[in-house]
């Protein structure tokens, strides 16, 4: 259940302070805007962990100045407690972060998807999964997590697989209700009336109705998947190796830097870059929710 | 979900309760290794004989799977929620000290998120496509995609150590021995930041939530009457759309409750606030699994009952459903 899920409705909306009237100036809808933001700041990020090697002044693993110093020409956000470069850990952190942000979003789309078409085709199935979707979202999310993290082990992949568990259920929802609607559908009753099977109707007539809309919530659930990644990291409970954001910002909180000027650079910076993810994929998921949701649509 | 019979919704309530209960069981028997380290929370190397054999018939390692579930459950009725070996105290004295601080924490944010951003949304809805809407719009996208503990740090950072105005951490100040109105005024102070932090991130939703329902609000029939019947701008706002738009917030405002409780396990964290969810982090440094148990299982008690409140609430609040 990721609070991106919220429909914002404002469909068509007009950016403030252009008047109706003026019909030949271009006129930039909200979803239009949020696209182009969104879709630049996730670029950037992506090229930056794709070069991460070339990009990065250090090996972010190696001890390449003195503990605690202060941002210099040689080390532009200073060192973390033990000598690492900070702007290399971050610039490395960009794929540990966006790589369990996407792994993480296509186990839990995947799983929504499957759930989503099972309990909105079969009607027998629905009233079992929906109770298992209902469930899940009521309980406390976050203590569940750090629960199964703490059991299970710090590893990138036990990441992956118990945030990708908790939150498909919201997205299965969604998912479910654009199937409900299709499978009523003249065609899909008509394909069934001359002896198509189940299998063939959900593949060929209903699956590629819902992709656009599977893909608008896979965007959002990156976006979520990346912040909690952040948090469990945290709260010490991500890959002690792959560092993430979250691993930067845990060593910062475990030495105290905020309560010294390092704030500045050691906690700042890497708080931006997940603010900067988030934010973009959340953004790029609004504006694909405006084009694809039917019930926005109807909307004025 | 409203079609459903508010014993439907208890009877699911509890049946949620029993799967919280039941992964509580399963989980530290399933894992991989010794259970007995997990249900203890502590290294068997460093238990005496006494302690691992008392753990082991406490728990019933010997018995059939069945049967200690059934005992389990015996002891939790009991509010027998174990010991901890690492803090040398009863697992339900641990969290009830706890508790008060969370649902302070938690229930204030709450009630302060929901003036706002109702009334924040409202306004954006009102004022549709104005520059205030827009903007409050896309700042609250953007307060969306803050990490709660990175604004944590940063308030910490700037208004209590670089301008000294407010404590950063801990619930009271120790061995002060402030008593009375100085002693409440010291939680007060202490309170701030958590309680800030919490509120920021809270409203959004609750924001998002007001602002979309009151757009298909004043887009219905009924207000277009009202104002058709010569109903003054202030009350079409108030009585007719605000009043209107409230059912499917405080619906998320429910939701929210459990997500600000959730949300204490980090926000304690950062503040050292003595809270359950501090507790509960705690307890997962230490890997005193019992402890971390307690807090998830009182966590879900909690966030279970306010949903069931908001379910008797909802009546009162949707005109429509009432009568029914």
């Amino acid at each position: 259940m990721s609070v991106a899920n919220i429909k914002i409705g404002s469909d068509g909306e007009r950016v403030a302070g252009i008047p109706e009237s003026r019909k030949h100036k271009i006129r930039f809808s909200a979803s239009f805007i949020a696209a182009v933001l969104g879709v630049s700041m996730i670029l950037i990020l992506v090229l930056t962990a794709v070069f991460a090697k070339q990009l990065s002044p250090y090996d972010p693993a190696e001890r390449v100045g003195k503990p605690f110093e202060v941002p210099s020409v040689a080390h532009k956000l200073g060192t973390n407690d033990i000598g690492q470069d900070i702007l290399s850990e971050l610039i490395y952190g960009t794929r540990v972060s966006l790589t369990v942000g996407f792994a993480t979003a296509a186990f839990a789309i995947f799983l929504g998807t499957s759930v989503g078409l099972l309990a909105g085709y079969f009607r027998r199935m629905d009233s079992i999964l929906m109770r298992v979707v209902d469930i899940i979202l009521v309980i406390p999310f976050l203590p569940l997590l750090i629960m199964l993290a703490a059991y299970l082990g710090r590893s990138m992949i036990n990441t992956v697989i118990i945030i990708g568990l908790l939150i498909w259920a919201g997205s299965a929802r969604v998912i479910r209700s654009q199937v409900l609607t299709i499978a009523k559908k003249e065609y899909v009753v008509a394909a069934r009336a001359v002896g198509a099977t189940d299998r063939h109707i959900i593949f060929r007539h209903i699956l590629p109705q819902v992709t656009l809309l599977a893909i608008g919530q896979f965007v959002l659930v990156v976006s979520t998947a990346i912040l909690l990644e952040s948090a469990l990291s945290f709260l010490g409970l991500g890959d002690p190796i792959q560092k993430s954001w979250g691993t930067v910002l845990y060593w910062a909180q475990v030495r105290g830097a905020f309560l010294t000027p390092a704030w500045l650079w050691w906690v700042m910076p890497p708080g931006l870059l997940i603010v900067c993810a988030a934010l973009g994929f959340a953004l790029i998921g609004f504006s694909l929710e405006q084009r694809v949701d039917p019930r926005l649509k109807q909307k004025r | 979900m409203l079609s459903e019979s508010r014993g439907g919704r208890v009877f699911q309530y509890l049946f949620v309760l029993v799967v919280a209960i039941s992964l509580n069981f399963f989980l530290p028997r399933m894992m991989p290794g010794n259970p007995l380290a997990l249900l203890a929370g502590v290294d068997v190397g460093l238990m005496t004989q006494e302690d691992r054999d008392k753990v082991m018939a406490e728990a019933g390692l010997d018995r059939p799977l069945i049967e200690q579930y059934a005992s389990y459950w015996g002891d939790l009725l009991r509010g027998d929620f174990g010991y901890s070996y690492r803090q040398k105290e009863p697992i339900a004295n641990l969290v009830l000290a706890r508790l008060p601080w969370s649902l302070f924490l938690a229930g204030s944010s709450l009630v302060l998120a929901a003036i706002v951003g109702i009334a924040a949304g409202a306004y954006s809805a009102w004022k549709r496509a104005s520059v205030i809407d827009v903007g409050l719009l896309w700042s609250m996208i953007t307060i969306n995609s803050m990490p709660s503990f990175w604004l944590g740090m940063l308030l910490i950072a700037i208004v209590s150590v670089r301008l000294g105005w407010l404590p950063s951490f801990g619930a009271e100040t120790p061995a002060a021995g402030y008593e009375g109105l100085d002693r409440v005024i010291d939680i007060g102070r202490h309170a701030i930041l958590p309680v800030l932090t919490l509120t920021v991130l809270t409203i959004p939703a609750v924001y998002l939530t007001m602002r979309y329902t009151m757009l298909s609000v004043l887009g219905s029939d009924f207000i277009r009457t009202a104002r058709a019947k010569g109903a003054g701008e202030t009350r079409v706002l108030f009585a007719h759309a605000m009043r209107n738009s409230m059912a499917p917030v405080v619906t998320i405002l429910a939701l929210r409750l459990g997500f600000a409780f959730g949300g204490t396990v980090i926000i304690e964290t950062v503040y050292s606030y003595p809270g359950l969810g501090r507790l509960m982090f705690e307890a997962v440094g230490g890997r005193d699994f019992p402890v971390m148990q307690a807090g998830f299982l009182l966590i879900t008690i909690a966030v279970l009952a306010s949903n069931l409140l908001a379910d008797f609430l909802y009546p009162f609040l949707d005109p429509r459903t009432k009568g029914q």
